[in-house]
């Protein structure tokens, strides 16, 4: 019988009780949803890498011997090894397509995870080329593929397409912002088919201790770095550079953008789950205390306190839990779908799909244990007292009057504002938890127009303050210094060569980009607090966040050397400047030639339009436009932007279910007040502006409260961003006006909502005993 | 030995720093069987007689004993199984469930004796009671057709029978009533007197009353009067009326 009344009472008190199913299937919903994208994005990463062994350490050199292979797999720690020779190459096909070659003697670390066609095995002819390509350019196994390398001809028959993993994130050159695979591809094929002499440039190793799933502990950073050393001082040369995961475009990118996307997920869902859970204890607790009455009586009857208690906190417990679950399994099938669902032109994964974490069932756990308890403490509070207690009419709390109502303010007030103080200062639990929903409901929205905000200024930022050049001209490689010159003066430009580098400060060594810039006007420079500052001509710059993370300010030293050559240098930190997305160091051409280094530039930033004219120049690889770089920045924030309106959705229709709730839950207990007001003759209108005018007041310290917290939030996100991006939490004076807005506008919607129930107020409950 | 005995019973509130006796050196017998009635002003402290005789308060001195068992020191869940076991409660303003039918209402009292502690003195002392049919409670109060509706679709008379029928479906060996008439009129106050009148005739189960209404005094087999916390007076009623003779 106590199932059946639990299930009249959840339709007796729909509101309330679908409030609460609505609160949790919310919050779970949002956080499960996030959370499965990031979290299938990480697991599937690691199931690829794990599958196809992805190489811990890449040896750049000039002509390795099979003899070097034998002393780096000689070497303690080291499991496999492989030599190959990569280049780039091209495709001859309707147009030249650029492909990236590697030509192998075996294939079991970095193994092609063949889609089509036959595994390679070693020794055996033809070609072996990326699914996309051959998707979009219209190859299938069996064609003939004409390829041309240094100058040479040749052509391979077609005997498979595969997925690989040192390919996830593939860029044709320096110019490219953006992916799109098909349009250029890599290849592989066993040595015999090199058409010339070979020379192997390349040694790829997987390392002992180092494993392919969770990114890189600190832990395998070290492995890594230390194996790097040994095999470098192994081999004897100097011409030699390792290179860890960390350093490898395809990893290192698309391990960034996993990480982004959980720090991303994790602050903003766990807040809302916060906001669903305060709304559900507060709903709860008043459903409970609204039946003290029956409670009372069931303990009467001779129910014992067990029985009892099981019956109320199964009203939270299946509402969280169904509302959990149902949220969870949305959640995961619409917002993780549709996100991940985004990533698949970005990334070539043969298969990401959405994953349920621990992290979500956790979410779920929390959600029902608390309202669970919440409902289980309400009830026993209701127990506690003897039945002849609970069975007699709560005693009115706080009969004092408060100092308000003492002040001589208090007699200079109208009725209305004296009845709503009173009504706010005798329900401080209700009152409270209003501002709080509606402090959360502006807390996420505020966050949200922040997190465009930050968006937008980034590429205002990146595009009209730090480089204010309205072209890059993009040098082919290896371009000498002397043709791009012409180039830079022809076209007025700045000429800037953009490198990468090791840093070293006690012990921590990090890869980082190395900046070298000839004169001119378009490449500027701000400081940490975006003020304009000038580098000095002879000293070595460091980026704020670099410099964060290996721990040093202006004046400390620091070790570096170029990546590919590895002669330590020891320099000063001479200025810090800050960059949302490129971290290291940066210095003048003159002081790069004085240590005697080449100057190598591969960019010209200029501001006259060379599209056209340039568009066929062997010595050019692409021109941009400012518009161009632009765009391909803001999509790549797409997912930033779903998330946003996700969250500005979410946010709102949490907004109204807590706010909708508690006006009914005050209503409800209004109810014999407001039917006494009407007997004394008081119109619905003006009972109606008495509501609203509460409605006011407790909205407006909501927002009041909501906006600072919402910056925090904002704040907090970025500052957990990957180490390569240094945003700004940037908010504009338009999302404090949005926020305004959009907070007042929803409370004022659910006021009309509830004043409609104002009407059917009935005179005859003031009568009623 | 009596069927249920207090003895120089108290039962004192705190209010603030103050003490307050609700009740005071209250000495009492009941037989079983008997039709009792509680009489006296309002704020006697008739509610916190009944209330202590039911279990639902425990007095702060004295002893109660119910066929002999000592219940006024008694722990929270003992006295869950003494209500459970022993004592049906009528209440003033009914305290039906508002979301249960009639019939559900009353066959909540077999969930009742479901979840009551095994193994308890008084499953011994009741062995063989068994809770009775809800439709057979509804129909000894005469209300077969009403069983599906919900109280509030019921008149104040139907909902307090229905009160009653949940309190006898238990076969209670202690039916207390508090003012079971006060919220109705005198016609269907009648009706509910009779019903008691018979439950303690019939099943030989003691029926404690308690009202302020001093005509009352007739039905009873014993008249207990009660005034500022004290007992006056305990009359044995030697002339017993039927419900049916009484008027008010
Ligand atoms: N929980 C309580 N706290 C303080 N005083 C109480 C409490 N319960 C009852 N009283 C007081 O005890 C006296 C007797 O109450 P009660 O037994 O309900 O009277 P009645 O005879 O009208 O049923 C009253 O004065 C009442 O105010
Ligand atoms: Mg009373």
């Amino acid at each position: 019988m106590l199932f059946r009344k639990m299930i009249r009472d959840l339709l007796q008190s729909k509101v309330q009780f679908l409030s609460i199913f609505l609160m949790s299937f919310l919050g779970i919903f949002v956080f499960a949803g996030l959370d499965s994208e990031a979290s299938g994005m990480a697991l599937y990463e690691s199931k690829y890498y794990e599958k196809t062994d992805l190489p811990d350490l890449w040896v750049q050199g000039k002509e390795f011997k099979d003899y070097d292979l034998k002393v780096i797999r000689s070497l303690p720690g080291v499991k496999k090894s492989e030599k190959r020779i990569q280049k780039d190459g091209k495709a001859l096909l309707k147009e030249e397509t650029d492909l990236q070659m590697n030509f192998i003697e075996s294939n079991d670390i970095g193994k092609m995870l063949i889609v089509s066609g036959e595994p390679y095995n070693p020794g055996e002819s033809g070609v072996w080329i990326d699914f996309k390509l051959a998707e979009k350019q219209g190859l299938s196994t069996g064609d003939i593929l004409k390829m041309k390398l240094e100058g040479t001809e040749f052509e391979e028959e077609i005997r498979g397409t595969f997925y690989h993993p040192e390919y996830v994130y593939f860029l044709p050159d320096a110019a490219a912002m953006m992916p799109d695979y098909g349009s250029y591809g890599e290849a592989f094929m066993d040595i015999e088919e090199y058409p010339m002499e070979p020379a192997f440039n390349q040694i790829i190793v997987d390392l002992e201790g180092v494993d392919n799933t969770g990114g890189l502990s600190d832990k395998e950073k070290d492995i890594c770095r230390r194996m790097g050393d040994a095999i470098a001082s192994a081999l004897d040369s100097d011409r030699i550079v390792a290179t860890d995961k960390d350093s490898q475009l395809s990893y290192q990118t698309f391990h960034a953008e996993i990480e982004q996307h959980q720090s991303m997920t994790y602050m903003f869902p766990a807040v809302f789950l916060l906001i669903a859970i305060l709304g559900i204890i507060t709903t709860m607790t008043r459903m409970t205390s609204r039946q003290r009455i029956q409670i009372g009586t069931l303990k009467a009857l001779g129910f014992t306190k067990k029985t009892i208690t099981i019956h109320y906190a199964s009203y939270s417990f299946f509402l969280s839990l169904t509302g959990g679950i149902m949220g969870a399994l949305l959640g995961y099938n619409t917002i993780a779908e549709l996100i991940i669902g985004m990533q698949g032109s970005a990334y070539l994964v043969p298969e990401m799909k959405t994953a349920f974490s621990v992290r979500a069932y956790g979410a779920i756990i929390v959600s029902v244990a608390v309202s669970t308890l919440v409902s289980f403490l309400s009830c026993r509070k209701e127990l506690a007292p003897a039945p002849s207690e609970t069975l007699r009419p709560a005693s009115p709390k706080n009969l004092k009057h408060s100092l308000i109502e003492k002040s001589r303010l208090w007699m200079k007030l109208d009725f209305a504002t004296q009845w709503n103080i009173r009504d706010i200062m005798r329900n401080k639990v209700r009152s409270a938890m209003g501002i709080f929903g509606v402090l959360g409901c502006s807390m996420l929205l505020f966050a949200a127009f922040a997190c465009l905000d930050t968006m937008d200024f980034l590429s205002t930022w990146m595009y009209g303050e730090l480089n204010t050049s309205s072209y890059q001209i993009i040098m082919e490689n290896d371009t000498p210094y002397s043709v791009t010159e012409e180039y830079a003066k022809k076209y007025r430009g700045q000429m800037v060569q953009n490198g990468s580098c090791e840093i070293e400060v006690m012990g921590v060594k990090k890869s980082g980009a190395l900046t070298v810039y000839d004169t001119g006007n378009f490449l500027h420079f701000e400081d940490r607090n975006m003020k304009q500052i000038r580098l000095n001509r002879r000293g070595i710059a460091m980026s704020c966040k670099m410099a964060d993370t290996l721990g040093v300010k202006e004046g400390d030293l620091f070790r570096w050397h170029v990546l590919g050559d590895d002669k330590w240098q020891v320099s000063h930190v001479s200025l810090l400047y800050r960059n949302p997305t490129v971290q290291g160091i940066t210095m003048t051409r003159e002081l790069y030639s004085d240590m005697e280094y080449d100057f190598v530039p591969d960019v010209i930033y200029t501001n006259m339009n060379a599209k056209e004219e340039l568009s066929d120049d062997d010595n050019i690889t692409g021109v941009q436009s400012v518009g161009e770089m632009m765009e391909a920045f803001d999509s790549m924030k797409e997912m930033m932007y779903m998330m946003v309106y996700i969250l500005v959705c979410a946010a709102g229709i949490l907004g109204i279910v807590v706010l909708y709730n508690l006006g009914v839950l005050s209503l409800v207990e209004k109810h014999r007040q407001m039917s006494t007001l009407k007997v004394l003759g008081f119109t619905t209108g003006k009972i109606r502006l008495i509501l609203q005018d509460q409605n006011t007041w407790l909205t407006l310290l909501g927002i009041i409260l909501g906006i600072p917290c919402g910056m925090w939030l904002v704040s907090r996100l970025f500052s957990t961003m990957p180490e390569s991006m240094d945003y700004i939490a940037t908010f504009k004076p338009m999302s404090f006006v949005y926020t305004f807005a959009g907070t007042f506008a929803l409370s004022f919607a659910v006021n009309r909502l509830l004043s409609r129930k104002v009407k059917n107020v009935d005179m005859v409950d003031a009568l009623k005993g | 030995m009596p069927f249920i005995e207090f003895k120089n019973v108290e039962r004192r509130y705190m209010l603030g720093t103050n003490e307050f006796y609700a009740l005071k050196s209250v000495d009492l017998e009941i037989e079983e069987g008997e039709m009792v009635v509680i009489l006296g002003p309002s704020g006697a402290g008739k509610s916190t007689l009944l209330n202590l005789l039911g279990g639902m308060d425990s007095p702060t001195g004295g002893e109660i004993l119910f066929n002999g068992h000592d219940i006024s020191n008694f722990k929270d869940d003992e006295l869950t199984a003494y209500r459970a076991w022993n004592v049906g409660v009528v209440f003033q303003f009914y305290n039906l469930i508002p979301t249960l039918t009639a019939y559900e209402n009353v066959a909540l009292m077999k969930d009742v004796r479901r979840n009551v502690k095994k193994g308890s003195i008084w499953e011994k002392e009741s062995e063989g009671v068994e809770v009775m049919d809800p439709a057979l409670a509804l129909s000894s109060v005469g209300l077969s057709e009403h069983m599906n509706q919900f109280p509030s679709q019921m008149s104040g008379g139907e909902q307090q029978r229905t009160s009653i029928a949940r309190a006898l479906a238990k076969n209670p060996r202690l039916l207390l009533c508090d003012e079971p008439t006060g919220a109705l009129d005198t016609g269907t106050g009648k009706e509910v007197l009779k019903l008691l009148q018979q439950e303690s005739r019939k099943n030989r189960h003691t029926v404690v009353m308690v009202t302020h209404n001093s005509f009352f005094a007739d039905i009873a087999d014993r008249v207990i009067r009660v005034k500022n916390g004290t007992v006056q007076s305990v009359e044995i009623n030697e002339s017993v009326k039927d419900a049916e003779e009484v008027y008010w």
